[in-house]
């Protein structure tokens, strides 16, 4: 038989983005270590319907951690205790029998609550129309090796690239600041040579559009870093401010 | 004040390079009077020759105070109106907020480390640099030893140690996250010497701490008895 242990949740619930939220404790028995988390709260959701109750609304998708949908505040750990891992890559077996889970949604004036755990992240997607992009022709895909692409090069914006948008960065840092994700995504252009035309005129109009939605300023707390289920590195926030600084001083 | 939106003083990154920059002059300003106070080790004539030397500099010693005071007036300006913004981008808080990366006591206290080394800066001025240097309060076991005298006398009284002592500790807690956050600010971050410059940040809050509490100190144990 399967190892199964009981928890205490105690879950952020709010009707909708007016409504006032509270935390509502949900007593679990029987759970099966081996579950994810999310399918944990399929469980109490499943109990809650057949009580006739509202089920826990909570963002998910492909439940395989490469989307960036999912992802809770757990115990105060974006995504959870385990390091580089998204909420829905999260099993029972992290917790103990008799634990208390605590779990809120990010928390950012930027990202306003819809209901219970979801979030608005529509900022990001903001940001990433600001200047996340190359402007080229279309066409068929260019022969590979007329670009060269030196192999360190590769690698780091490949890191870069791993950003899945999940929102863990903001969620996790004291001052709600997004520079994580926002310098993941100049970055993995700042490293290729197809990112260089727009290079200066990226950071500019992507940073400025991070000010206006009201994430906070970043204080090198590397909050973001620990929490990232894809270990973005803070090297990437580096490598956004010494892009800025030349844009900014460069540019009329 | 505010600036125009999309402005380059408007803009989170560049405000907190402004900050990074007046951090790091001041950093700058402080390593140079920790090595200048020390020389109260090597006794009242050496150390009397330095603070001479100095008021000597003249224009060169106003120019470089009016550097000092327009850093310290930009950095508590944008540091303030940061840490405003910074708590009105969360204004719901965590039930339960566990950070984890390093030296969490000193990131969070940036501000209180800050007024705290400030409102010190304020009453060290009015004790030692604008105080009168010829008076009574210079003299020690009936010479009259000027500034050498002066600080020796106002550390003989164990409250202003513990006020001072405290002080230059909120000033290494400040730069022993301050330093390598300046680092990462102006946009240096490299695989290999990140992670020593995050430890030599916390050495050197710590050096900050020690050499200037080690004056007070000394002046404890020594007491009135100065052999030199
Ligand atoms: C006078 C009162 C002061 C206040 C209120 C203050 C406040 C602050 C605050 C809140 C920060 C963090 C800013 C952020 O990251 O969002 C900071 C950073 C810093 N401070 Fe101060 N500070 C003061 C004085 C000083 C002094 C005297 C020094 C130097 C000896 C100093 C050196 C630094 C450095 C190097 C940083 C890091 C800059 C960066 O983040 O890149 N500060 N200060
Ligand atoms: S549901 Fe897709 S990353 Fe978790």
């Amino acid at each position: 038989m399967a190892k199964t242990i009981s928890v205490t949740l105690k879950v952020w619930r709010q009707k909708d983005a007016h409504a006032p939220g509270r935390l509502v404790t949900y007593q679990m028995n029987n759970i099966d270590i081996d579950m994810s988390f999310l399918e944990m709260l399929d469980i109490v959701n499943q109990g809650l319907e057949l009580k006739g109750e509202d089920p826990i609304a909570f963002d998910h998708d492909c439940r395989e951690g490469i989307c960036g949908s999912c992802g809770s505040v757990v115990n105060g750990h974006a995504h959870g205790p385990e390091a580089e891992t998204t909420l829905c890559q999260l099993h029972m077996r992290r917790f103990k029998n008799g634990d208390v889970i605590v779990i809120e949604p990010w928390r950012a004036e930027a990202f306003p609550v819809i209901k219970d755990l979801v979030v608005d992240r529509s900022a990001f997607d903001r940001i990433i129309a600001a200047g996340g992009f190359i402007s080229v022709r279309t066409g068929s895909a260019p022969e590979a090796h007329s670009v060269p692409v030196p192999k360190e090069n590769a690698d780091l914006a490949m890191d870069a690239a791993q950003c899945i948008g999940c929102g863990a960065c903001v969620a996790a840092c004291p001052n709600a600041s997004a520079m994580l994700f926002v310098s993941a995504k100049v970055s993995q252009f700042a490293l290729l040579p197809q990112g260089q035309p727009e290079r200066r005129s990226r950071v500019l109009k992507m940073v400025t559009q991070m000010d206006n939605e009201g994430f906070g300023n970043c204080s090198n707390h590397y909050e973001c870093e620990a929490a990232c289920p894809k270990g973005i590195s803070v090297s990437n926030i580096a490598r956004m401010n010494r892009d800025y600084l030349c844009a900014g001083l460069t540019s009329a | 004040m505010s600036f125009a939106r999309g402005s380059l003083l408007s803009s989170s990154i560049f405000r907190k390079q402004l900050v990074a920059l007046t951090g790091l002059v001041m950093v700058g300003f402080i390593l140079g009077h920790m090595a200048g106070n020390l020389l109260i080790f090597l006794g009242p004539n050496i150390f009397n020759d330095y603070a001479d030397k100095l008021a000597s500099l003249g224009e060169l010693l106003w120019i470089i105070r009016t550097g000092l005071v327009i850093s310290i007036l930009m950095h508590i300006y944008f540091t303030a109106k940061l840490t405003r913004e910074n708590s009105k981008a969360r204004r719901t808080r965590y039930e339960v907020y566990t950070p984890s990366a390093d030296n969490k006591f000193a990131r969070m206290t940036m501000i209180y480390s800050g007024i705290l080394l400030f409102c010190f800066l304020i009453l060290h001025l009015t004790d030692f640099t604008l105080a009168e240097k010829e008076g009574a309060a210079s003299v020690l076991g009936a010479q009259k030893l000027r500034l050498f005298g002066l600080v020796w006398n106002s550390f003989l009284n164990p409250w202003r140690d513990l006020v001072y002592i405290l002080a230059v500790c909120s000033v290494g807690l400040h730069l022993s996250h301050g330093i390598q956050s300046f680092i990462q600010t102006i946009g240096f971050n490299h695989p290999r010497y990140t992670p020593w410059i995050l430890k030599a940040s916390v050495i050197l809050g710590i050096i900050v701490a020690v050499g200037f509490s080690s004056i007070p100190v000394y002046v404890m144990v020594r007491q009135h008895t100065i052999g030199y």
